[in-house]
């Protein structure tokens, strides 16, 4: 699990730097890289790798106005979008050759504590978008059937991210476990069984994840 | 027997359980989300999310179990 990983070394002897976060830092950088370059050269007539990315971008596009409508889809596509790439990009990352057998590279949402920091930003995002769309309307929502209902509400609001959170941790983890479990047993030829289920799966959890927060946002957000 | 031995029978069945039940439900909301799509072809972009959803919200159950295994073999 998350405390399991080892500390490779320490910002300012508090901030534990462990293999996870060197890839997180990895992925932002080739994500960030990758964004800029495509930017900077932006064609009438796309290339290649421009192509690639607005497919993908307009398929995230559709994908969320299918759930939320064009308004709102539109309004939240920056954080959502983020998530799905981020956590898409992340789980692939467990998939390149030698990443798991390393201390110093690691798929990020293979660890607790990576997915449970997505569950508490996600968390956040909900209420913060629940309360800019009325004050009232927010409180409302939690004694909105019966007043009894109250403790049940409340506690759903936490239960939410932190089944997100588990969710994504235990898939990956569990693709991990098994995928080194198969390497174990026979290093060459066994681990692709399951890494080719894991190219499903990992997308699948992202999916699930985007697909499931958006569902979230849209019963905050529901105004009457 | 030993208390070790009882922890990683334990871990067995957490995991054994809490995937038999998800697995007999996703089975049965598979099933009968192939057969709306079957009577109703128009409507399968609906019913997949649907689908999806449901069987992520299953799976949940599933991944406790997994997690409380993985803690309790961490004691063995």
């Amino acid at each position: 699990m998350g405390e399991g990983s080892k500390v490779l070394f320490s910002i300012f002897g508090v901030l534990d730097v462990t293999g996870e976060v060197v890839a997180m830092w990895l992925i932002v950088a080739v994500l960030t890289v990758l964004s800029l370059l495509v930017k900077s050269r932006l064609k009438e007539r796309p290339g290649f790798l421009q192509n690639l990315l607005e497919t993908g971008v307009e398929y995230l596009d559709n994908f969320l106005e299918g759930l939320l409508g064009r308004e709102k889809s539109r309004k939240y596509f920056t954080f959502l979008a983020t998530l799905f790439i981020f956590i898409i990009v992340s789980n692939y990352s467990g998939l390149i050759p030698g990443v798991g057998l390393t201390d110093y590279v690691k798929a990020p949402t293979s660890s607790l504590s990576v997915t449970a920091g997505l569950g508490v930003v996600t968390f956040f995002f909900l209420q913060i978008s629940g309360l800019r769309c009325g004050v009232r309307h927010y409180f409302k929502r939690f004694v909105s059937p019966m007043f009894f209902m109250l403790p049940l509400l409340v506690l759903d609001e936490f239960v939410k991210p932190a089944s997100l959170a588990l969710r994504l941790f235990g898939n990956v983890f569990g693709e991990e476990t098994v995928t080194e479990e198969l390497y174990g047993l026979l290093p060459i030829g066994a681990p692709v069984v399951m890494m080719v289920l894991s190219i499903l799966f990992c997308a699948l959890q992202a999916l699930v994840f985007t697909m499931l927060t958006s569902i979230y946002l849209d019963e905050v957000t529901e105004l009457e | 027997m030993s208390s070790n031995a009882i922890i990683a029978l334990a871990a067995a069945l957490a995991i054994a359980v809490s995937t038999l039940a998800p697995a007999i439900a996703q089975g049965l909301t598979a099933k009968s989300a192939m057969e709306s799509i079957a009577r109703q072809p128009d409507a399968a972009k609906d019913i997949r999310s649907t689908l999806i959803i449901s069987l992520a919200l299953m799976e949940a159950l599933t991944i406790y179990g997994l997690l409380i295994a993985f803690m309790l073999v961490a004691k063995v």
